[in-house]
């Protein structure tokens, strides 16, 4: 499991076919079961959209299959298309048909963020709704499928558990236009913010902090107001933790419980943020995980600091300006700060060094 | 001020520090209880019963559309990664944790 993590993440070339496969396995039913059956069935007992209207939905749906599909991407193409098997190759057939898997699961991720409703119409407590969708009580738990067999058996139950999953959400998501709870305007509007997102917002907050000291102490005073002088709103959080790298201190985030992380300012965290492997060694030996699956080693005088996400303080990481970006602008530096080094995982530097 | 769950005076989410009760103050070690009914649930159960040092103290946290209304005072509080896996080693674990899960050492 360990070489897992390190392969997938740092080889951009697909070597480990399992290791993928493994992955995609693990990360669709985590955003089936925790991300988006709950929700459904949440609104089905609180008769915000009762069943019937899920089923008028899909029975439409089935008569009427001329409509236009809610979730087709910008670009026109979707995975399906992506792997068609007219390849002599039999390895690189492969590597495209897991590519397009993967690409299928990126929709379906941000197609449950487009489904997203208000829920100031109902009182609706989210531990409440953690305790429903079985994050405390087993009872309550989503039963994961189970897979196995042979890399091309798994592949075609991916295939067919994309459709299904892919299939449940356009229902719902549909559901909820026909019944008034969320208009087709706010689902455009957020899938052109989807694809400007990401990463970004955290990357302007880390330039502006390096070239601006008073706006660097405005943020760790109160990270919340500070951001929206970028123009950022901050969410929801309660508090944003600013985790500042020193020469002495080197920080890392990480959510034992859950995946708990600033997302309405960074967007998702990356795929291995959930992982239990990571989970469980960043905070057993953080050290060893920097150095062997992220590749970051660093000086025994350092000392490592692994926040972990617990109340609603979200947390991320501060990092040190890199050496020879002197006179750089902000928006240069911003392009130095990836995703991985706002949760601690590495550092900003410069390509080519 | 002591902290009340349906205090109606928050515009919205956010954190408070002035003149807010609390119990311990920075560098007072603290040990997490074993169990805490009723408190947040998200205290991660490898820490229970371990000993670590207020680091930082966050006041009073409102989320509207988390948990229950107003938090109790919440501090950071680290702990040596020695103390939680029994790894030799100077590196920390930094958590933050309501007062109802901390007792004096």
């Amino acid at each position: 499991m360990l070489e897992t993590i390190q392969q997938v993440s740092f080889d951009p070339n697909m070597k480990d076919f399992e290791a993928h496969v493994t992955a995609l396995e693990a990360d669709l039913e985590y955003w089936r079961v925790k991300r988006i059956e709950p929700r459904i069935l949440h609104f089905v007992r609180r008769n915000i959209l009762p069943l019937h209207a899920l089923f008028v939905t899909a029975a439409n749906r089935v008569t009427n299959r001329a409509g236009t599909p809610i979730f087709s991407r910008s670009d026109g193409k979707n995975g399906e298309e992506e792997h068609n098997h007219e390849h002599g190759h039999e390895h690189e057939e492969l590597e495209e048909r897991i590519r397009g898997l993967e690409d299928r699961l990126d929709d379906y991720v941000r197609a449950i963020a487009l489904a997203a409703t208000d829920q100031g119409k109902v009182d609706f407590v989210i531990d409440d709704s953690r305790k429903e969708s079985g994050a405390y009580d087993p009872f309550f738990k989503f039963i994961k499928r189970t897979h196995g067999g042979s890399l091309e058996e798994r592949i075609q139950q991916l295939d067919l558990e994309l459709t299904q999953n892919m299939l449940v959400l356009e229902t719902f998501t549909r559901s909820l236009i026909e019944n008034g709870l969320i208009s087709e305007k706010t689902i455009t509007k957020r899938r052109a913010e989807q694809e400007d997102e990401g990463a970004k917002n955290g990357a302007r907050i880390v330039a502006r902090a390096w070239v601006d000291p008073d706006f660097q102490q405005r943020l760790k005073a109160n990270g919340r107001e500070a951001v929206r002088e970028l123009d950022i709103p901050p969410g929801l959080l309660a508090k944003l933790g600013v985790a500042e790298n020193t020469d002495k201190v080197h920080n890392v985030v990480v959510c034992t419980l859950c995946s708990c992380y600033p997302r309405a300012l960074f967007g998702d965290p990356p795929w291995w943020y959930r992982h239990d492997t990571y989970k469980q060694q960043i905070v057993q030996d953080p050290r060893a995980m920097l150095g062997e699956m992220f590749g970051l080693k660093l000086p025994e005088e350092v000392t490592i600091q692994v926040h972990d996400s617990t109340a609603d303080l979200r947390w991320f990481v501060l990092p040190q300006r890199p050496a020879g970006t002197e006179g750089w602008s902000e928006e240069e530096l911003a392009k130095l700060v990836t995703i991985e080094s706002l949760i601690g995982v590495s550092k900003p530097a410069i390509r080519g060094k | 001020m002591s902290i009340d769950a349906k205090d109606t005076t928050w515009s919205g989410p956010g954190a408070r520090t002035e003149d807010i009760e609390h119990r311990f103050k920075e560098g007072e070690r603290v040990r997490v209880r074993l169990s805490s009914t009723g408190a947040n649930p998200r205290t991660p159960t490898y820490l229970r019963g371990k000993t670590g040092v207020i680091a930082e103290l966050h006041g009073a946290t409102y989320a509207p559309h988390d948990h229950r209304g107003v938090y109790p005072y919440l501090y950071t509080v680290a702990f040596d990664v020695s103390e939680v896996s029994g790894k030799s080693t100077k590196d920390k674990i930094l958590v933050d944790l309501t007062e109802e899960w901390l007792e004096p050492v």
